[in-house]
């Protein structure tokens, strides 16, 4: 069942693919697949050295080549072998980035993106779930919106830019309208894909119990299908802050991406790292959260919970 | 109609019947699956309920636990039924006090449920999820949730079905001791024969959708050989024996 839904929400992340495939994007995916059990890296961890090394040593090793890489990158960039107009050493980009957090509007900024983001995503999320729950539960809803929504969803969503920019400028709206169009379609996929997966002999057994309709959703088909809802906040996420990057990209007066194009006017290479290694750690806490959200509210999934 | 001759020595007379089932048939399309069939079930009693697959037990169960709509004939039955099926059918998602207390609106669901809980030995893991469960202890669950509602009609679908041997043995000895103890009616669809015969105060045997044998195992003198019932069943004796 895990694997038919992993082929399943595959499906939209191979469109995304085409266009840009994020980092990010490629291991949240590549997680899933150690969830679903396919290649089991934990239990490799069961042979060898590994007793050796311990858990912590593990730990060591996994930082061991991005810091690695991190230095080298600092020497060669002090040593002039790489130009800074081409990349600044990175120590040079923390200096900039405390100048502009302290002296610039770096924290403005930020802010101003953060909350773009936000919106779009809780715009998008409640247009998503809503239809998800109508499609999942009625065949009718299904009948009548299914196809649309899939047909949209066959556009790759930064294809319509041109036409959003025509349609509400490059102003605020066009940003958040962006952000809820690439949320919108993972959470509805894996909405109604949850509801339908919810065991028909749960939903039985329910009914024999007594429960109506409403308690049958409640205690039921909505937790039955949140393992798969979670997964598309993850896949929503990640498309959240794609959205974001490339609105702000392409016309804006604050936020994380017009400090980038500002910067690029000005060859502040320094600067467009810093932007990049903001959308980068951003990225990483908002799968981090989503990942915390899942341990909690999944405690009881064998693919997910750590604790009893 | 069945007869209905003997009651359980140690029920009271006043109580209804658990179910009674009048000219019940079903078919799918042209397949008639029950043809017609009686039944009625007291309270207290324990039927068992043999027949090889596909002869219709299952259908009835369906029908008897409101899962089915009716074509023909009457199901009466006081109120609803409670199941417990072949697979425990647990939420995975609550605590076992919680999936106990399923379906209950009493304000004290969840003391009932823990008490129900203690009832098939589970008292300990209350907060427990289902997942850390044995297959025994799971279907432990499952009869608590059935018999904390406290149904007039238990209905047993193959509930033992998918457990060890030994288990198995310890779970007929609890579901003996709650049935004796709550006293509802009970139909058990099985396959296994020596379970019909180590459960049951009468044994059916169904088949081509219709009860074509009936066996009183509490009548006093009356006993039948596992041999006898695997022949209703369609089994030659001696390969039996």
């Amino acid at each position: 069942m895990l694997l038919a839904r992993f082929a399943d929400y595959s499906l939209p992340a191979t469109t995304k693919d085409q266009l840009i495939l994020s980092n990010f994007e490629q291991t949240a995916s590549a997680s899933e697949f150690d969830r679903a059990g396919i290649t089991n890296a934990s239990s490799a961890s069961h042979h060898g050295l590994v007793p050796l090394i311990g858990k912590r040593g593990l730990l060591l090793l996994s930082w061991l080549a991005p810091v690695t890489l991190v230095i080298i990158w600092e020497l060669a960039a002090k040593a002039g072998w790489i130009s800074p107009q081409v990349l600044p050493a990175p120590s040079k980009v923390l200096n900039t980035a405390i100048k502009l957090a302290t002296a610039g509007s770096l924290l403005d900024d930020l802010r101003v993106s953060l909350l773009r983001a936000a919106t779009g995503f809780v715009l998008g999320g409640s247009i998503g779930f809503a239809l998800g729950i109508l499609v999942g539960f009625s065949r009718i809803a299904e009948a009548a919106i299914d196809r649309s929504v899939q047909m949209i969803r066959a556009i790759p969503f930064l294809a319509l830019v041109p036409l959003v920019i025509v349609w509400l400028g490059v102003g605020e709206a066009e940003k958040i309208f962006l952000v809820a169009l690439g949320v919108t379609f993972p959470i509805y996929i894996n909405t109604t894909l949850g509801i339908r997966q919810v065991d028909p002999k749960l939903i039985e057994l329910g009914r024999i119990q007594g429960l109506g309709p409403f308690e049958l959703i409640r205690r039921i088909v909505l937790p039955g299908a949140l393992p798969s809802i979670l997964t598309g906040v993850r896949y929503a996420l990640a498309t959240a802050w794609l959205a974001l990057v490339v609105a702000e990209t392409i016309g804006a007066q604050s936020g994380i991406g017009f400090l980038a194009m500002d910067a690029r006017e000005f060859l502040r290479t320094d600067v467009i790292v810093l932007t990049i290694a903001i959308y980068a750690l951003i990225g990483v806490v908002a799968d981090a959260i989503a990942r915390l959200l899942e341990r909690r509210l999944l405690a009881w999934h064998p693919n997910y919970g750590r604790s009893r | 109609m069945i007869a209905h001759v003997s009651r359980p020595p140690s029920s009271l007379a006043i109580d209804p019947p658990a179910v009674v089932v009048s000219n019940l048939s079903r078919a799918y399309g042209n397949r008639v699956i029950i043809r017609n069939l009686n039944l009625r079930i007291e309270r207290g009693e324990f039927v068992a309920l043999l027949g090889e697959s596909g002869c219709g037990k299952t259908t009835l169960l369906r029908a008897l636990a409101g899962l089915d709509p009716i074509q023909a004939g009457r199901i009466v039955a006081p109120r609803r039924p409670a199941v417990v099926f072949q697979e425990h059918r647990l939420l995975p998602w609550d605590n076992l006090w919680r999936n106990v207390a399923l379906g209950l609106t009493a304000p004290d669901a969840q003391a009932r449920a823990a008490a129900a809980l203690a009832e098939v030995g589970l008292s300990e893991r209350l907060n427990d999820w289902p997942r850390n469960l044995s297959g025994g202890q799971a279907q432990r669950v499952a009869l608590a949730r059935a018999l904390v509602q406290e149904p007039e009609l238990l209905l047993l679908d193959e509930p033992f079905a998918a457990l060890d041997a030994l288990t198995r043995i310890r779970m007929h000895d609890l579901v003996r001791e709650l049935v004796a103890r709550h006293r509802p009616g009970v139909l058990l669809v099985t396959h296994d024969v020596d379970e019909a015969i180590a459960l049951a105060d009468r044994i059916l045997v169904m088949r081509h959708g219709a009860i074509a044998f009936e066996h009183r195992t509490n009548t006093a003198g009356s006993t039948i050989s596992r041999g006898d019932l695997l022949a209703e069943l369609g089994v030659a004796s001696h390969l039996a024996a």
